[in-house]
């Protein structure tokens, strides 16, 4: 029970109570009233959450993609899974049998769409949805629903209640336009989701891993020994994935699954990609051998082990004693052909670049002779934008691969004089900039150039991809009145 | 030690292997064919062999940079699994023309600096010969060399370089930024030839509700030519077929192409990346 506008209402009830004719919503006193002899107890909204979460956790055995429907619903991705139970009713058998295991009573519904599995779980007695379901199949299954399994909003419900609306069916059927003018274009949408007919994505509680080995065990295991030797087994198949994309692991987790539904999760790290089975094994035996709350707690036993790599990087080449001794070999011959080089085009030709602590971008780097010795040149970035370490922008590149000698002028046309360019003309031709990112404002160093204008650098991307560095050169109002606009370099 | 005995060396290795009937998992991986993605490595036979000559053409004089990119981005895979440094040569014009290297935008990419040798060649003539030096040599990851005038680029020089190529168990890339849209009239002895076209990347939709911004470098790549060679399957070439292909400068490798949707845009928002930006 809790308090709803301001009176004491019922939430839930258990099967006793629906069976003796409760349900949610009546008020304490008139249940009470009805049956004086109901036990009622508050609603706990956060360890329902937090139970919720726990269960969560349960399904993850069913299926990676495991995402949350509060208050007290799961959806879970069983695309590509079925088939590891037998098929979608064996899998809804296993479902059901196992939560029930665990004292829970659940309504389940499995369907393409994620709208059409909670609709068929709420308001259905039908469970399982054919695949491919259109037309005539579809009306069977639905049409006979409320409106209520639109998932819609209380008064929009109402509103469709009033009109006489009270089934599926009834909007189904109906021409679109008037009801999308009445009710609003949710109504329809709602309608095309459970359908099938648009794309809802679930969003799951963990991402699923890139590669994840898994062993079900017909009889729960409890002994530390067996659980060790099942480890290396799924060490061992997980290192065979990995060295098909030449991959290591640096992030590895260990879920255990317990026979009593608890989800017991190990996570080790590795300060290098490892490639072996052997070594990542040898990790978990070392943290679980590490203190006694690491200690793996079998309970009543464990049925489902799970081993998912859930950072993967380039695996280093293995290397043998020849390899090593043909590597100093080919450093030695290295080494000769860059004199080779230098002496016959000259040592100003044959560089490596190192890069100088400047913000300056022409003068953010230098180069150095090749058969030079390497020590005294940087070639780490330690500038800021690094140490931000921001995974979605890491991944587009904030300096050009090439750039040009001297800036070249261009044309570019923006909205406000301070803002990103919307067109610009660069040899001669005119593109628009469909993407763009800036400005990162570049001053010249004041003890050197006290007078030098101040530059906004934009990485734009035209409509075909290419992508060029752009930037304007002096403050509007402060610095100039007219901008000068240059491209400075180009993306690959 | 002196340069003969490293490419008698690798032709003891090759012997070696030839008579084990092992030439895929050869030692050190030389004769291993570097894989790029799923698609691309069947239309290759297998992957693109790691001691040929392959040629990287843009497909419009505005795709310069692109196929940069994209030979870069090669040179970046042969790297990450082979030690020693790779070698970016370029004629003296095409370094005024497109731009010279950057170092910090070649760190961006993915490129260790302190593994990249840039060689400049005041003409054509002294790039092959450099080039060719440095295949022979067999030190290097990699060879990447930009050439402006191709007159003297033709069925002779082009074997030399992949006779070199194979000497020395290193992979040529030879980028002519200077022939766009050539890449079907070309003819030399060169073992693949793309075209390379910029594609648009998966952009990340701004904080603001702006304009979005530009995503990870994308190509889009065009297979002209692949040549059988021993020990691989046949390539199933098929010209008209454009890989789409996204680099991933953390991963060292290309996005194989997802069936499922982009999930990535609705990071774009968060607080943190937007203070990053400002």
């Amino acid at each position: 029970m809790a308090t709803i506008a301001n009176a004491r209402r019922l939430v839930g009830v258990d099967a006793n109570a629906a069976r003796l004719g409760l349900t949610p919503g009546l008020t304490l006193a008139d249940a009470r009233a009805r049956r004086p002899q109901l036990v009622a107890v508050d609603a706990d909204p956060e360890a329902e959450a937090k139970l919720l979460e726990r269960l969560a956790d349960f399904c993850a055995r069913f299926t990676p993609l495991v995402a949350l429907d509060p208050p007290d619903g799961l959806m879970l991705d069983v695309s590509g899974v079925a088939h590891l139970f037998g098929g979608e009713e064996g899998l809804v058998a296993e479902v059901e049998a196992r939560v029930a295991r665990l004292g829970f009573a659940l309504a389940l519904g499995l369907a393409d769409a994620p709208r059409s599995a909670w609709a068929l779980a709420r308001f259905s007695d039908k469970r399982v949805a054919p695949a491919g379901l259109c037309g005539k199949g579809f009306a069977k299954l639905f049409h006979d629903l409320p409106v209520a399994a639109l998932g819609l909003d209380e008064a929009i419900c109402a509103g469709l209640a009033r009109a006489g609306l009270k089934r599926v069916g009834d909007l189904a059927l109906r021409p679109r336009a008037p009801i999308a003018a009445r009710f609003g274009a949710e109504t329809i949408a709602r309608l095309d989701a459970l359908a099938g007919l648009t794309r809802e994505a679930i969003s799951p509680r963990f991402s699923p891993p890139d590669f994840c080995v898994e062993r079900r065990f017909v009889e729960p295991i409890l002994a530390r020994e067996a659980a060790l030797a099942a480890l290396t087994k799924l060490a061992d198949d997980l290192a065979l994935l990995l060295a098909r994309r030449e991959k290591g692991a640096r992030r590895l987790e260990l879920s255990l699954f317990r026979v009593d539904g608890a989800v017991r999760r190990v996570r080790v790290g590795a300060g290098r990609p490892l490639g072996e089975g052997k070594a990542m094994a040898r990790l978990f035996v070392e943290r679980l051998a590490g203190g006694e709350e690491e200690e793996i707690d079998a309970g009543f036993g464990v049925d489902l082990m799970r081993l998912s790599c859930l950072l993967a990087e380039p695996l280093a080449p293995k290397q043998s004693e020849w390899e090593q001794a043909e590597e100093a070999q080919r450093a030695a011959g290295l080494a000769e052909l860059l004199d080779r080089l230098s002496a016959r085009l000259g040592p100003r030709r044959v560089t490596r670049q190192a890069l100088v602590g400047a913000h300056i971008p022409e003068c953010a780097v230098a180069a150095a002779p090749a058969t030079a010795a390497p020590e005294g040149l940087r070639f780490v970035r330690h500038d800021e934008w690094d140490e931000e370490g921001d995974d979605a922008f890491a991944a587009a590149p904030r300096r050009p691969l090439r750039l040009f000698e001297r800036p070249e002028p261009i044309e570019a046309i923006a909205e406000i004089p301070d803002g990103p360019p919307l067109r610009f003309r660069w040899r001669r031709v005119l593109r628009e900039a469909a993407a763009i990112e800036g400005p990162e404002r570049l001053a010249q160093p004041w003890w050197r150039r006290a007078d030098a204008p101040t530059r906004d650098y934009f990485r734009a991307e035209d409509a075909a991809g290419r992508r060029f560095w752009l930037y304007r050169e002096g403050l509007y109002g402060r610095e100039t009145a007219k901008a000068k606009w240059f491209a400075h370099g180009a993306f690959g | 030690m002196s340069p003969g005995d490293s490419v008698g060396m690798a032709r003891l290795r090759r012997a070696v292997a030839e008579i084990e009937g092992r030439r895929e998992a050869g030692p050190a991986g030389v004769a291993r064919p570097l894989s790029l993605t799923r698609a691309l490595d069947k239309a290759l036979g297998g992957g693109l062999s790691a001691d040929g000559l392959h040629e990287i053409v843009p497909a419009s004089a505005l795709d310069g940079w692109a196929a940069t990119g994209f030979a870069l981005a090669l040179a970046a895979r042969f790297l990450s699994r082979r030690a020693g440094a790779a070698l970016l040569m370029a004629e003296d014009f095409a370094l005024i023309e497109m731009g010279a290297f950057y170092g910090p935008g070649l760190a961006d990419f993915g490129l260790d600096l302190a593994r990249l040798v840039f060689v400049r060649a005041p003409d054509a003539a002294a790039l092959f010969q450099a080039m060719e030096d440095a295949l022979k040599s067999g030190a290097p990851a990699a060879v990447v060399g930009e050439a402006w005038r191709l007159d003297a680029y033709d069925l002779a020089l082009s074997r030399r370089l992949v006779l070199a190529a194979r000497a020395g168990g290193v992979a040529a890339l030879l980028l002519a930024s200077s022939a766009p849209g050539a890449a079907e009239k070309l003819s030399s002895a060169a073992e693949t030839r793309f075209e390379i076209a910029a594609a648009p990347s998966a952009r990340l939709s701004s904080a603001g509700g702006g304009r979005a911004l530009p995503g990870p470098p994308a190509f889009a790549a065009r297979l002209v030519k692949a040549r059988l060679t021993a020990g691989r399957g046949p390539p199933a070439l098929d010209p008209a077929r454009i890989f789409r292909l996204t680099w991933r400068s953390e991963e060292l490798s290309f996005d194989e192409p997802t069936l499922s949707l982009p999930l990535a845009a609705a990071a774009g928002d968060r607080p943190r990346s937007a203070r990053a930006f400002r």
